[in-house]
């Protein structure tokens, strides 16, 4: 059973390249929200002023009065877009982690259960290639075993053809020796 | 010859509410609590510059914005770093978080397969890598449970007393159980 994982940029299970990434979409989503919010508040404030002392006074009394329920309805629509963006943004991106550890608990499920494990394998692009690696290996490994032990029993068994004698006592020092290997796993 | 076509699969992006549904939780908050300081602080400078411009006389300036121009720009920056840095430092522990328990049960897989069955992951933290943690002990105690109960068979097996009749049916019986290993 060989890994069919792939190893991330910095070789670790999470890749720089991937977080830097991330970081920088997150930076963009922020900068853009904020964006937002500038042009909402600029387009309410940027009416001109027009006319003598008296209108300008009140034209600016007004937009004081106003500017509490302005401010927080700006601030509503800034938090809704950038928090539905930002929500977009961890499905879309963190799928490369989550999906991975998705798909390990499903294997992982299906060992405990006794059904029959095929090789994992992430998809092109997926974080944590070391745990399907890891767990190729460990299958592998248990499997490699599997095969010695049967092997050394079946060899017993042939000897079965010699005699009765011969026979018994072959499975029995075959048995011990299965034992002696099991007694390895800790 | 012309090859299969392969069924088309959907991609599913959505897979885990745990780890992606509990980040954009989090981001969100982050992001509402910035808004909720900005609506305060800035409402109420914003408010009081206005008031304070109307009462000048003297009225240079176009528009309402000429007026809240520098101190909004000031106040804008300080929710974008106000947001964008804790969410930031926030992703980095995720990711550190995430990183680490990966790398814990990768390193106990990596134990399993020279034999080291009982050595706990140990992982703790955030979403969905202490559940993947336990699965994989979960796992490795099965196995090594089922092993064990095999080299206790085998001893048995091999010592002195079975009868020949029975000692087939177990020799026969204990096959089968190993080829039940990682099967």
């Amino acid at each position: 059973m060989n890994g069919t994982a792939r190893t991330t940029d910095s070789g670790g299970p999470i890749g720089h390249r991937y977080i830097l990434g991330i970081l920088l979409r997150l930076l963009i989503n922020f900068a853009l929200g904020v964006g937002v919010l500038y042009a909402i508040l600029f387009f309410v404030l940027s009416k001109p002023l027009a006319g003598e002392y008296a209108a300008v006074y009140h034209q600016l009394r007004g937009l004081a009065a106003y500017m509490r329920p302005v401010v927080t309805v700006s601030v509503l629509a800034y938090a809704l877009l950038a928090s539905l963006s930002t929500a977009a943004l961890c499905v879309y991106i963190l799928h490369r982690v989550a999906g991975p550890l998705y798909r390990m608990e499903r294997v992982l499920e299906e060992f405990r259960s006794g059904a029959a494990t095929r090789p994992v394998s992430f998809r092109h692009g997926d974080q944590a290639g070391q745990l399907a690696e890891a767990f190729n290996t460990w299958v592998g490994a248990l499997r490699q075993d599997r095969g010695r032990f049967l092997a050394r029993m079946e060899e017993a068994e042939r000897l079965c053809l010699v005699d009765e004698a011969t026979c018994r006592a072959e499975m029995e020092k075959a048995l011990r020796q299965v034992a002696e290997e099991l007694a390895r796993y800790r | 010859m012309t090859r299969p076509q392969r069924p088309h699969r959907r991609k599913i992006r959505y897979v885990t509410p745990r780890l992606q549904g509990g980040a954009a939780l989090l981001f969100t908050a982050v992001i509402a609590a910035g808004g909720i300081a900005f609506g305060a602080l800035a409402g109420k400078v914003l408010r009081r510059m206005l008031l304070s411009a109307a009462v000048r006389g003297h009225y240079p300036m176009r528009s309402a914005f000429e007026i809240v121009r520098d101190p909004l720009a000031g106040h804008l920056a300080a929710l974008f770093a106000g947001t964008f840095l804790p969410a930031a430092a926030l992703f980095l522990f995720l990711a550190w978080s995430a990183r680490r328990g990966i790398d814990r049960v990768g390193q106990a897989l990596r134990a399993s397969a020279d034999r080291d069955l009982s050595t706990p992951t140990g992982v703790r933290g955030c979403a969905e890598i202490p559940r993947l943690g336990e699965l994989v002990d979960g796992a490795r105690a099965e196995t090594l449970a089922s092993l064990r109960s095999i080299r206790s068979e085998a001893e048995n097996l091999a010592g002195d007393g079975v009868p020949a009749e029975e000692f087939r049916l177990r020799w026969d019986a204990l096959k089968q159980r190993i080829r039940g290993i990682a099967p």
